[in-house]
């Protein structure tokens, strides 16, 4: 196992940074917080440079990166907290458009996506579980097509993406459908980062014809709907502690500035410590982060494992970090005008979606035959 | 990146396993015979290691004179993780094979590496690592032992604490004190020291778990003449050397620790179930996802580990390789404090079967809780351990 970057992959680290330093500056980020701004125009300028392609299959139209380069990206995202669509489009709508659909389907949305023409994401949750055992929305079969009712929780970006994917279970099993955002009705929520935006959604009986139709109901849907989900969790989890590393980075340069009593507060032996128990918790999640990225990337039958593994671990590294970031900058990081809180909230958003690092150790204690056996009803 | 080896390792891996196969001690033997402390060499050990030499597998980076086969880096790696998966020691002497030879090796003369350090690659003698005073622990910089240098000869007085294997040692690498005059750190030298010479006294000092098999020593040097030829390297040099054993030391702590905890993991991995369908369901739940937290720690420190060590390979430095001291060690300490509380009132039982022994005569979780703190304590504690990565790595100012 080498879980070093290769050169390729380092300059490609280092491209997607320089480019988000210039498109996506922290500014943007308080213009969006204290509603002076949007990230419309990051996803436009993303879209010129072809990001939207890059881990597009070539056969759709992509540049045909692997989920390597879709970590590395993530990774970055989370570093700047650069907002915009790229995150829902690119981690959680193709991967479910990819894993779940036929082939026309697959090459209607893909190609889209590809060519810059659309934003999607992902309606899975539901009462607070990403999992497709949590589904209870359902898919009835009309004249031609499928009608969904039910609803769906926590939707990033479902306010304003231009396509979701919809998880919903019919007779057979599981379904997925893409359905345009106008269809739906959509309740955003007011969350505490704005450049996260969430929103619910209610399936009022809205009709899905048969071309939008990823995966009829069925039993193979679920194995598909994993495997786009254990995508979208990576993502997350990278982009994630990512976010806790530069809280982790700045906490640091704070201690070795500030000074009290005549040195720097960061001399501190008590502060130290702390110090070197957050680098631990960002070093022992990244390191979980690309272990699940490679899992992911050479389809690796561990990937599922890894997949939680890594979420657990980013979240229990954000507990830590996001707490300690705040206490160990004092006075100064508790004001608005100190841009740490942003990093703070996101880490917070970052844990939540896709299963906090409660839910993903509970589906490790069952891949892993320790949870109880589930009772079955008959 | 890329989670896999390149063919020409893993072809390594077959070649070793092979040899293996043919050469290993068997389980009876090792059963029959163990290990008695750190520097005891039971005849099948020594026959081991002998066969370990003669075949380049013993060091496998070193050339092939000295035991090895100029093996890279990960290959190296992979010779260790084969060993710790076939449950065989490499040396029943690790400071002597780990620190002692190399460190000879490194700054001995030709006949000290003849009499001291190849011996020790053939199997043929044992050493101790004399460094852990009464008034010198994490501070090593100030042991107190004193070599006085009489014509051809040191004279040697002082005490030696926590001294792994001098109850069965032959010859001790010892740090002593030769300029008392000099700042702390420019008065230190090292002596080879026969433990057979007149005036040495070995004191066991037996531990809170498994006491009949002491592996730590007290040792009392009165009036102990060593012969002048027996300094290693330059006089007052010694601190150098200090730091070298410990990086030799470190440079093979990461990968055991790794081993350990993933091999405890899957020890516990097989006992839980049992041990958790005893439980009610609310109960149940909360110990299952604490083991599932130490499920998270084993595999991280892989990971953490195999991060590092990559960036070693490509000739970077590893910040991450700080880290592993503390982490794997906790890690593993908070592993058996939840194995022995998901065992309930069993794990009050001392255990006493053998078949399920967790190395040096372990045999419960509770007994491995408390000897875990060896590797919390040792070589540089926890608390050092975390002011080397806040000063070393993370820049911060000392205190």
């Amino acid at each position: 196992m080498d879980l070093e970057f290769t050169d390729e992959e380092a300059e490609l680290r280092d491209n997607v940074r320089d480019v988000l330093a210039g498109i996506a500056p922290t500014s943007l980020v308080r213009a969006i917080y204290e509603g002076t701004g949007d990230d419309t125009a990051v996803w436009e300028q993303m879209v010129q440079l072809d990001w939207p392609a890059l881990t597009v299959p070539e056969a759709h139209g992509g540049l045909g990166y692997g989920f390597l380069a879709q970590a590395i990206v993530a990774e970055q995202l989370g570093l700047s907290l650069a907002p915009g669509a790229y995150l829902t489009t690119a981690t959680q709508f193709a991967p479910a458009v990819r894993e779940i659909g036929g082939d026309e389907v697959r090459e209607r949305f893909l190609a889209a996506v590809a060519a810059g023409r659309i934003t999607g994401t992902l309606a899975l949750a539901e009462g607070g579980r990403w999992t497709p055992e949590a589904v209870q929305a359902t898919a009835t079969p009309v004249d031609g097509g499928w009608r969904l009712d039910g609803r769906k929780d926590s939707v990033l970006r479902g306010d304003t993406a231009d396509e979701v994917v919809v998880v919903a279970r019919g007779g057979a099993g599981l379904g997925a459908f893409v359905v345009p955002r106008g269809e739906l009705e959509v309740h955003p929520r007011q969350v505490i980062d704005p450049t996260m935006a969430v929103a619910d959604v209610v399936l009022d009986g809205v009709v899905v014809p048969a071309d939008r139709v990823l995966a009829e109901p069925g039993p193979q849907v679920e194995e598909a709907v994993r495997r786009a989900l254990d995508e979208a969790v990576v993502a997350l989890a990278v982009a994630t502690t990512a976010t806790c590393r530069r809280i982790f980075d700045m906490t640091l340069e704070y201690a070795k500035e500030r000074e009290q009593y005549g040195r720097p507060i960061g001399s501190f032996q008590a502060l130290k410590h702390r110090l070197a128990e957050m680098y631990l918790a960002v070093e022992r999640a990244s390191s979980l982060g690309w272990f699940a990225a490679l899992t992911i990337a050479e389809d690796d039958p561990r990937r599922h494992e890894a997949a939680s593994l890594a979420k657990a671990a980013a979240g229990e590294c954000q507990r830590l970090v996001v707490g300690d970031g705040l206490q160990l900058h004092g006075g100064i990081g508790f004001t608005w005008e100190h841009d740490l809180h942003f990093w703070l909230k996101r880490a917070k958003v970052g844990d939540v979606l896709f299963g906090n690092a409660v839910a993903h150790r509970a589906e490790l204690a069952r891949t892993l035959g320790l949870a109880a056996t589930e009772e079955v009803f008959a | 990146m890329k989670l896999t080896f390149d063919d020409s390792v893993e072809a390594f891996r077959r070649e070793f396993l092979d040899w293996l196969a043919d050469n290993r001690p068997t389980d009876a033997e090792m059963a029959a015979d163990p290990a008695l402390s750190s520097a005891h060499l039971p005849a099948w050990a020594k026959a081991w290691t002998r066969r370990m030499f003669d075949a380049g597998w013993l060091v496998p980076s070193w050339p092939k004179e000295l035991g090895g086969r100029d093996a890279g880096p990960v290959e190296t790696l992979v010779y260790l993780e084969e060993l710790t998966k076939a449950h065989i020691p490499r040396t029943t002497n690790p400071q002597g094979l780990g620190i002692v030879a190399p460190s000879i090796l490194d700054y001995g003369s030709p006949e000290q590496i003849e009499r001291y350090a190849m011996p020790i690659l053939r199997g043929e003698r044992a050493a101790c690592l004399g460094m852990s005073e009464p008034g010198a622990g994490s501070d090593l910089a100030a042991l107190s032992t004193r070599a006085v240098l009489d014509g051809d000869h040191f004279v040697v007085n002082g005490q030696k604490v926590w001294t792994s294997g001098a109850n069965y040692a032959e010859f001790c690498f010892l740090f002593c004190r030769t300029d008392p005059s000099a700042p702390k750190h420019k008065g230190i030298s090292v002596v080879l020291v026969d433990m057979d010479t007149p005036g040495i006294t070995v004191r066991p000092l037996p531990e809170i778990v498994h006491p009949d098999k002491p592996d730590l020593n007290e040792v009392f040097f009165t009036d102990v003449v060593v012969p002048a030829e027996n300094l290693v390297g330059q006089m007052n040099n010694g601190w150098a050397m200090a730091n070298g054993s410990l990086a030799h030391e470190r440079g093979m702590v990461w990968l055991n620790g790794v081993l350990m905890l993933e091999e405890s993991m899957v020890k516990l991995l097989a006992e839980a179930p049992e041990a958790l369908d005893r439980l009610p369901a609310q109960e149940r739940a909360v110990a299952a996802d604490q083991l599932v937290t130490s499920y998270i720690d084993s595999v991280a420190a892989r990971c953490l580990g195999y991060r590092g060590f990559a960036k070693l390979v490509r000739g970077g430095s590893a910040p991450e390789q700080a880290l592993m001291k503390a982490f794997s060690s906790e890690a593993g300490q908070r592993m058996a404090m939840r194995a022995a509380e998901l065992m309930g009132d069993r794990s009050l039982d001392l255990g006493h079967d053998q078949a399920v022994a967790m190395g040096m005569g372990i045999t419960s979780w509770m007994e491995r809780y408390f000897g875990t703190f060896g590797g919390t304590i040792s070589a540089g504690s926890s608390e050092i351990q975390r002011n080397i990565i806040a000063e070393k790595v993370l820049g911060l100012p000392r205190s």
